[in-house]
């Protein structure tokens, strides 16, 4: 049996209160295991992003226990949470969310600059993390010149630079055609199981469902089935 | 990160000359308006500055202005002559005098007599006033007050006023009446236009009475010079002891005649409301656009943020934004208005660069900038960043 890397027990998260009030999350329990690739699925509005936002610390959530490395991170101060999630957790969204002011490189490099690394090292690692998606020569090319595929190799190699044991991949494959989305997919179980990390998939995409090790169905704010 | 919160501002062209534009306007509206101020104010005590000899100027102790003024006795000049370390000592008489022009149109002036002797305080050139009956005349900083009819038909004619006549400038040899006395212009001085502007005929002190006889008390004010043991500033203090009398340095006489104003003058205290509105509307256009400038990169800080950047780094981009707008902005705010200042002041516009008034309009925006930023780091320190999930 793998070591468990995050645990979250009866996590509870509603939005506004009274008659408006939303239950997102009602009691959700889920372990995510050291280099498994597990995938959270279900209808639009189940509560599968803000399960993964409570999960990194992103958002705060009501009651509930929820520990990632053994560190409750509900007890932890936004910043040595901010900090703990900067070194730990590398995110992949669907809308890329890369910095349009920045090459392709400083978009990489972002993780490390945070984290204050020598500018030297930055560079190195961010070069090598470009090559290794196969971005090799568009280290300087804005976001704005790369494909959408590109794009979101971009943000592969910015949420891998830094060795973070957990990932976070929110709809990887939503904004992408089959093909990109089938190499993406490719890329990211490769470097997981290369680096050892863990990696929770958010998704729509039942294409890429046979690259998950589990996948956790959803449905209004609880867990409702969970395959291997 | 500073490199980072540095492309990110320059990232949207239009976005960042849109920023310069506002923090550069609020610049030169502060700058301007400064300059515009002192300009008006520089007029108020144009008497002190016109008479650049006079170190320290005399007058009766309850004189706080080269505006409002009430006369001294004429025994005054010879106490003041009698005290050490007055190297000379010269009166000032000022005045109202309405003059008669030859068509029959009239003109209040203020008249300004000289020490007959040394003809100190007299514009340039003063010998002339050595013509018997003489005046020189100044705009003073109005337009078309000093006319009188082009054609000798018009001039002191027989049958009554000739308002309707054609006009020309006052010259040397024209002639004026004041107390149904005769007085000729001797010449036309341009000297520092006057705030409010008024009219000014200079005269010699003997011709003042001459002209406004009868009166007790016509000293309004002493200029004297130091000897060269002496500073202004103790001859003053010497001269108020030992005469009774309010003895100030010009520098002191032109700071009171400001406050004077500033305290007195309802035109001051509008236009003081006006430069404060100026400045306000041009600090909330600033404060504004630096707030949505950072509220609408919002994400790309919760993105930062997800990936560990604390609220302080956060805080240290925002703020390198905000002061790199802040100082080029306004460095270009205050070139402007350097450079209209020269243009204006030429034109003979009530405008006058001193140094405070870059300093303030640069602090001005500088301050109000970095409120901005505290203001813009709310939403920063509020935010989410599960924003980050949203499309």
């Amino acid at each position: 049996m793998s070591k468990i890397i995050s645990t979250c027990r009866d996590i509870v998260k509603n939005f506004n209160s009274g008659e408006a009030e939303v239950k997102a999350l009602q009691g959700i329990t889920l372990d995510v295991y050291e280099n498994e690739l597990l995938m959270l699925v279900g209808p639009s509005g189940c509560g599968k992003t803000t399960f993964v936002s409570v999960l990194s610390g992103l958002l705060s959530f009501d009651s509930g226990v929820c520990k990632l490395m053994g560190e409750d991170i509900s007890t932890m101060s936004d910043e040595r949470l901010t900090a703990f999630r900067g070194k730990n957790i590398g995110f992949v969204f669907q809308a890329f969310n890369l910095l349009p002011s920045l090459s392709a490189i400083e978009n990489v490099a972002l993780p490390l600059t945070v984290e204050k690394r020598k500018r030297v090292e930055t560079l190195t690692l961010s070069k090598e993390m470009l090559e290794a998606v196969g971005l090799d020569g568009k280290e300087n090319v804005k976001p704005s010149g790369l494909s959408g595929g590109e794009q979101q190799r971009v943000a592969i190699a910015r949420a891998l630079v830094h060795n973070p044991k957990f990932i976070i991949c929110d709809e990887p494959t939503s904004s992408l055609d089959h093909k990109s989305g089938q190499i993406v997919m490719e890329l990211l179980t490769e470097i997981i199981k290369e680096k050892g990390a863990s990696m929770i998939v958010v998704t729509h995409d039942n294409r890429i469902y046979k690259y998950a090790d589990r996948i956790v169905h959803m449905e209004d704010g609880r867990i409702v089935k969970v395959a291997s | 990160m500073f490199r980072i919160a540095i492309e990110m501002l320059l990232y949207d062209k239009t976005k960042y000359i849109g920023l310069l534009i506002g923090v550069a306007f609020t610049a030169f509206l502060v700058t301007f308006a400064m300059g515009y101020f002192a300009g008006f104010m520089t007029r108020g005590f144009a008497l002190v500055s016109e008479n650049p000899s006079a170190k320290v100027w005399v007058m009766d102790p309850s004189v706080s202005s080269a505006e409002a003024t009430i006369n001294m006795s004429d025994s005054a000049l010879d106490i003041v002559r009698g005290v050490k370390g007055v190297n000379y000592a010269a009166p000032m008489y000022l005045g109202n005098m309405t003059a008669r022009y030859a068509n029959g149109d009239f003109q209040t002036f203020q008249a300004i007599g000289v020490d007959d002797a040394t003809l100190s305080g007299a514009p340039k050139p003063a010998n002339l006033l050595r013509i018997p009956e003489s005046a020189i005349v100044d705009s003073g900083g109005t337009e078309g007050k000093l006319q009188t009819p082009i054609y000798k038909k018009d001039m002191w004619s027989y049958d009554g006023s000739h308002l309707n006549a054609p006009t020309r400038k006052l010259r040397y040899g024209d002639t004026m009446l004041i107390n149904s006395k005769r007085v000729v212009v001797a010449g036309v001085s341009h000297t520092i236009p006057r705030f409010p502007p008024r009219p000014l005929l200079y005269t010699t002190a003997s011709n003042f009475k001459r002209l406004v006889p009868g009166e007790k008390r016509y000293i309004t004010f002493i200029m004297v010079r130091p000897t060269k043991n002496i500073t202004p500033n103790k001859l003053a203090k010497r001269i108020a002891k030992q005469t009774g009398l309010k003895a100030i340095t010009s520098d002191e006489f032109k700071k009171e005649t400001v406050l004077w104003y500033m305290i007195n003058s309802e035109d001051v205290g509008d236009m003081v409301n006006m430069v404060i509105l100026a400045m306000l509307v041009g600090f909330g256009v600033t404060g504004v656009m630096l707030y949505m400038f950072t509220y609408e990169n919002i994400k790309q800080y919760a993105v930062l943020k997800a990936m560990g950047a604390s609220t302080k780094q956060l805080s240290d981009m925002i703020f390198t934004q905000v002061f790199i707008s802040a100082i080029i902005g306004s460095g270009i705010g205050v070139g402007i208005a350097a450079i209209l200042a020269h243009m204006v002041s030429s034109a003979t516009f009530p405008f006058r660069m001193m140094w405070f008034a870059p300093l303030i309009g640069f602090l001005g925006v500088i301050i109000v900038s970095m409120t901005a930023a505290f203001i813009s780091l709310r939403p920063i320190k509020k935010m989410e960043p599960g924003i980050v999930f949203k499309l």
